[in-house]
C-alpha cells in the first residue's frame, strides 16, 4: 500500500466527517473484525491477522516454506506471494496484515506465475536427489514443486559450473545435515533461538554463499533438537537414528502418547513389520503444541534392547531360566499363596499404565493386602493424596500461556518436562512473563529471579521479606509449580505445606480470580498421577516398615526397593519390559508390554487421562500387563472380573471416573481445606537446611531416565556428546 | 411411453448436433425435419397396459403395489447375522474413530479433514521370503475415511464393531505480526539471524 501524504489523509477525514472523538471512541471498543475476502469469499478476522491467516480461516492453505505457525515471521522464502487487488506486486502473505475489503487472489494467473518463479529460483540451487534422500514422500518442496511448480526447466548448466554445493555441518547424533539441500527457510535457527532457547544457529554469508549452521563445529546442545527435523520443509536435517531405514509410503503411523515425561504429549508412532522406526510428535495445543522432546523422539530404538521376552523363573542353582507362561504363572501364585494379608507387597514404577495399576490392586486387595505403593514419593501429611488438586497441575499447560507470575520450587522444568518450559519461554517472549526460581540455579533457556536456593528462601517469600514476595502479592495470576523432587525430601511434607499456606494467602487477598489455581505440581513420571488416583500409597516407606515376605513390581525400575528392604528368604516378581534393576533382583520375571505396544490408560501431571494405541505387538512372550495379572488371578483362584479391555475400564471407572474421561481434564478442587489441612503438616516437621536440590541439572542427566531410555543406544551416544561437547573450547 | 417420448428427443437431439457439426448426414436423418419430430410427439396415444396384470382385481393391485415398495423398520441395522463375518473380526475387534493428524514433517492438510477408522493393530511379521510385512488379520488394511463422525460410527454400528471416538483439540489461530522481530524492549525481538 502506497502511504498518502499527511495533508491528505486529515482531508479525507473531514470530508467523510469523522471527528477526532469518534475515532478514538471506536478504537477503546473491542477489536472490531475485519472484512476480507479471499478469492471472492468473505472472512472476518481479528486485525493483525497476515493475509496467510485469514486465507487458512477461508480454508485456503497458501504455500509455504519459510513461514510456521509457532516460529516468528520472516518473510524470506517468498513461496506464500499472492495477488493482492489494487496492489501493483505481488505480496508476501505471510508478513503482510489484512486491510479492511482487502481482496485477495491466491489463484489467480499473477500468483500462479510468482510461485512458479520462486519454485524455479529455489529448484536452481536445490540437488535433484530426491531418490536418495530420506525427505523423500514427506518433503514440502516436492510436493509444493508438484504443485505449483513449472512442468520444465529452465536450468542449463551451459558453463559446467555445476550445482552450489555447500558442506555438511556435524551437529550431534541426533540431525544428519546435507546442507546442499537446504533453501535458506531459516526455520530450524529461528525454532532454536525462540523455542528451545540455544542461540548457536544462524546463517554466515551472503547471496549464493548463504550458508546456515553452527559458524564452528559445535554440538546443537539442546533437549528439543529433534524438531528441527520435523521442521525442515526439505531434506537438508534429517534425523541420524533413522537415516535410510524406511520410506513414510512404508510405514504406518499410529497414534498414540507417550510417557517418557509426566506430560503425555501426543506422538504418533512409525512402524514397519512390527519394529517402531520412528517417533514423531502429534499436534495438541493443550499439552505438547506440535513439539516434542528428544528423549521421546529418540529413544524408541530402546524398545528393542534389553527386552524381556520370556517368563523367567529362578532355579535351584539361583539363576533366572526361561519358562513357559503356564509354569511362570504357576510359580508366582505358589509363591503369592504362601503370604497373607500385608506379607504380600507392589509397587509400581513410573511406567505403569493404569490397567495394570488396576488389576494389581484388586488382586492384592483380594489378598487381604493393602500394601500397595509407588516409587515416588509424595508427602501424605495433611490432606496428602486425598484431595487431588494437592498433586496436580491444576493450570494445566496452556495455562502458563495466562499466568503473568511463576514461581518453580525445586524443578528444573527444563529437563523433567521440556514441553511445559517451552510453554514457559513462550510465555516469556510473547507475555513478558516474569519467573522466579527457588532451587539450583539451573539454565532455563530465559531469564529468570533466582529467589534463592534453600527452604528458607521459601520462608522468606512466605512471610514477606524477600523481594520476590512484593511482585508475588502484585500478581494477578500468579503461577507456583512445585516440582516432585521437592517433595522427594525428608521435609516434603513441609515444602506442600508452606506452598499450600502461600496460595491461600495470595488468595486471600481477593486480586486473584476465583477460577484461578495457583498451587501446581509437576512430576517426573508418567504413571503418578494415576497410581495417586487409583489410591496407591506414595513412596515405599510402608514396605520397608511392613517386611513383606512377597514382592510384586511393576515396572519398578529405579531401584527403590533392594531385596535387604524385605524379609529374610523373600520372593520378588518383576513384571514389566525391560531387564533393568528391577529384572536383577527378581525370583520371577514376567514379560509385559512397553508403551508402544498396548492399549493403556496414562494420567498426565493436569491430570488429563490419555491412551496409548498400540502401534506394534509385543515381542516374544510378551503379553499386555493386565492380562497377565487377569490370568495369574484365575491360578489363584480369586478370578478378577473382567475380560476385556472395556471392561477392566469399567473397573476403572468405579474406582476413578476421570481415569476414563480421555482427553478431558477434571477440574480438582477444594484448596481452601487443603491449606487449612497443612496445619497438621507444618505442626509435624519443619523445613531442613539443606539447599533443593535437583537429580537432572545439565543435558547429559536429561537423556536416561527410565528403564527404556537406559537401554537405547542412541541416548547413550547423546551423553557420550554432550560430554564431548563440554570439552570443547567452544 | 414417456419413456421413449424422452429417448426420441434425445435422439433427435444428437442428429441436429451431428447435422449442424459435421454437415453430414444419413438419409433417415435427413428426413427427421424438426417440425416433424414436434408433430410425431404431440399426437396422444392410449396408455398401454401390461397383459400380465390386466385381469387383477382391486385388492390384488394393492397387494402387489405394497410388495414393491420398501419396508421401513425402527430397530438399527445390524448387519452381523447376514454378512458371513467371524465372530472374531466383529465383536472382539476395536474401532478407532479418529481424525487423522498432519503429518509432522509436511506443512500440507488437504488430506486430514475428514474421518477415518482403524481397527487395533494384531501381529505382524516380516515376512521371509520377500521381507515384506504380513499379517494375519484381513481387516488390518481396512481403512475408511467418512465426511463426519456420526457416520462412521453408524457404519461400525451396522458392521457389529465396537468403536471409540477421539476427538482433536482444534488449533487456535493467534494473530501473529511481523513487525515484532523488530520490536526494540521486548523479548519477541529476533537475536539471530
Amino acid at each position: 500500500m502506497m502511504r498518502l501524504p499527511v495533508h491528505r489523509v486529515l482531508q479525507k477525514a473531514v470530508r467523510h466527517g469523522v471527528s477526532g472523538n469518534g475515532a478514538v471512541r471506536g478504537l477503546a471498543a473491542a477489536p472490531e473484525k475485519v472484512e476480507v475476502f479471499i478469492d471472492d469469499k468473505r472472512v472476518l478476522v481479528e486485525p493483525g491477522t497476515t493475509v496467510l491467516q485469514a486465507a487458512a480461516v477461508a480454508g485456503v492453505e497458501i504455500p509455504r516454506f519459510c513461514y510456521h505457525d509457532r516460529l516468528s515471521i520472516a518473510g524470506n522464502c517468498r513461496m506464500c506471494l499472492v495477488e493482492v487487488e489494487k496492489s501493483l506486486k505481488p505480496v508476501a502473505s505471510c508478513a503482510m496484515p489484512v486491510m479492511k475489503g482487502m481482496r485477495v487472489k491466491t489463484n489467480s494467473e499473477a500468483t500462479r506465475k510468482a510461485r512458479e518463479g520462486v519454485m524455479e529460483f529455489l529448484l536452481i540451487n536445490h540437488p535433484l536427489d530426491c531418490p536418495i534422500c530420506d525427505q523423500g514422500g514427506e518433503c514440502d518442496l516436492q510436493d509444493q514443486s508438484m504443485t505449483f511448480g513449472s512442468d520444465k526447466s529452465r536450468f542449463t548448466d551451459i558453463h559446467f559450473s555445476g550445482k552450489r554445493a555447500v558442506e555438511d555441518k556435524n551437529i550431534g547424533p541426533l540431525v544428519k545435515t546435507i546442507m546442499t539441500r537446504c533453501i535458506h527457510c531459516t526455520r530450524c535457527i529461528r525454532f532454536a533461538s525462540e523455542v528451545a532457547g540455544v542461540d548457536d544457529m544462524g546463517t554466515t554469508g551472503r547471496g549464493s554463499d548463504m550458508q546456515v549452521g553452527t559458524y564452528v563445529e559445535k554440538m546443537l546442545m539442546s533437549e528439543l533438537s529433534g524438531n528441527i527435523i520435523d521442521l525442515c520443509p526439505v531434506g537438508a536435517l534429517t534425523s541420524k537414528p533413522y537415516a535410510f531405514t524406511a520410506r513414510p509410503w512404508e510405514t504406518r503411523a499410529t497414534e498414540s502418547i507417550d510417557v517418557m515425561d509426566a506430560l503425555g504429549s501426543n506422538i504418533v508412532v512409525s512402524t514397519r513389520t512390527g519394529e517402531v522406526l520412528r517417533i514423531l510428535p502429534r499436534m495438541n495445543d493443550e499439552i505438547n503444541e506440535e513439539w516434542i522432546a528428544d528423549k521421546s523422539r529418540f529413544s524408541c530404538d530402546g524398545l528393542k534392547r534389553q527386552r524381556l521376552t520370556l517368563p523367567m523363573l529362578k532355579n535351584q542353582n539361583g539363576e533366572l531360566t526361561p519358562v513357559e507362561w503356564e509354569d511362570a504363572l504357576v510359580g508366582v501364585a505358589q509363591a503369592l499363596k504362601s503370604a497373607r494379608g500385608n506379607q504380600v507387597a507392589a509397587i509400581a514404577g513410573g511406567l505403569a499404565d493404569a490397567e495394570a495399576l488396576t488389576a494389581i490392586k484388586d488382586l492384592l486387595n483380594r489378598l487381604d493386602s493393602e500394601l500397595l505403593c509407588t516409587e515416588e514419593i509424595f508427602p501424605l501429611d495433611g490432606s496428602g493424596t486425598d484431595l487431588r488438586s494437592n498433586y496436580l497441575l491444576n493450570s494445566k499447560i496452556a495455562g502458563i500461556e495466562e499466568a503473568d507470575l511463576v514461581l518453580l520450587v525445586g524443578t528444573n522444568p527444563r529437563f523433567e518436562a521440556p514441553l511445559l518450559n517451552t510453554r514457559l519461554r513462550k510465555s516469556w517472549i510473547n507475555n513478558e512473563l516474569n519467573v522466579g526460581l527457588i532451587g539450583p540455579k539451573v539454565d532455563l533457556t530465559y531469564s529468570y529471579e533466582h529467589v534463592g536456593s534453600g527452604p528458607d528462601s521459601l520462608n522468606a517469600v512466605l512471610e514477606g521479606k524477600h523481594a520476590f514476595s512484593k511482585q508475588l502479592q502484585n500478581a494477578k495470576r500468579p503461577i507456583i509449580i512445585v516440582g516432585s523432587t521437592a517433595l522427594q525430601r525428608a521435609d516434603g511434607a513441609v515444602v506442600l505445606a508452606k506452598i499450600q499456606k502461600l496460595c491461600s494467602t495470595l488468595r486471600a487477598k481477593g486480586s486473584i480470580d476465583q477460577d484461578w489455581r495457583v498451587l501446581n505440581v509437576l512430576h517426573r513420571v508418567a504413571s503418578q498421577v494415576a497410581a495417586l488416583d487409583l489410591g496407591y500409597a506414595p513412596g515405599a516407606q510402608k514396605i520397608r516398615d511392613a517386611k513383606p515376605k512377597v514382592l510384586f513390581m511393576l515396572g519398578a525400575d529405579e531401584g527403590v526397593i533392594k531385596r535387604e528392604d524385605l524379609a529374610p528368604g523373600s520372593f520378588i516378581i518383576y513384571q514389566g519390559h525391560h531387564g533393568d534393576k528391577g529384572a536383577e533382583i527378581a525370583d520371577a520375571v514376567l514379560p509385559g508390554a512397553a508403551y508402544t505396544e498396548k492399549q493403556a490408560t496414562y494420567v498426565n501431571t493436569e491430570g488429563r487421562a490419555q491412551q496409548t494405541i498400540v502401534a506394534v505387538t509385543a515381542p516374544g512372550m510378551a503379553r499386555e500387563d493386565w492380562k497377565i495379572v487377569r490370568a495369574l488371578s484365575e491360578i489363584l483362584g480369586i478370578k478378577l472380573p473382567y475380560d476385556n479391555l472395556n471392561e477392566i475400564r469399567r473397573r476403572m471407572g468405579e474406582i476413578a471416573p476421570n481415569l476414563t474421561r480421555y482427553g478431558d481434564v477434571e477440574d480438582a478442587n477444594y484448596f481452601t481445606q487443603a491449606a487449612q489441612l497443612a496445619d497438621l503438616a507444618l505442626g509435624k516437621g519443619s523445613l531442613t537446611t539443606d539447599p533443593l536440590d535437583v537429580p537432572l541439572k545439565e543435558l547429559e542427566d536429561y537423556y536416561m531416565t527410565n528403564s527404556i531410555s537406559r537401554a537405547s543406544p542412541t541416548m547413550a551416544k547423546c551423553i557420550q556428546s554432550v560430554r564431548k561437547q563440554r570439552q570443547s573450547k567452544y | 411411453m414417456a419413456a421413449q417420448r424422452q429417448l426420441m428427443r434425445q435422439s433427435y437431439g444428437v442428429f441436429r448436433g451431428m447435422f449442424l457439426q459435421q454437415r453430414c448426414l444419413s438419409v433417415t436423418a435427413q428426413r427427421l425435419r424438426p417440425d416433424d419430430v414436434d408433430k410425431a410427439l404431440s399426437v396422444k396415444e392410449a396408455p398401454s397396459k401390461d397383459t400380465k396384470n390386466i385381469f387383477e382385481t382391486k385388492e390384488e393391485v394393492e397387494r402387489r403395489l405394497k410388495l414393491q415398495e420398501n419396508i421401513q423398520i425402527d430397530v438399527p441395522l445390524d448387519l452381523t447375522p447376514v454378512t458371513g463375518v467371524p465372530e472374531e473380526h466383529t465383536r472382539t475387534r476395536r474401532v478407532r474413530i479418529f481424525k487423522p493428524a498432519k503429518n509432522a514433517m509436511q506443512s500440507g492438510t488437504a488430506n486430514i479433514n475428514r474421518w477415518r477408522m482403524e481397527f487395533e493393530t494384531r501381529e505382524r511379521w516380516e515376512n521371509p521370503l520377500m521381507g515384506w510385512s504380513s499379517s494375519g488379520d484381513p481387516l488390518s488394511n481396512l481403512n475408511v475415511d467418512f465426511a463426519d463422525k456420526e457416520e462412521a460410527v453408524a457404519f461400525c454400528e451396522k458392521n457389529g464393531w465396537p468403536w471409540f471416538v477421539e476427538d482433536p483439540v482444534e488449533k487456535v489461530m493467534k494473530p501473529k505480526s511481523y513487525g515484532l522481530n523488530f520490536h526494540w524492549n521486548r523479548n519477541t525481538r529476533v537475536s539471530t539471524k
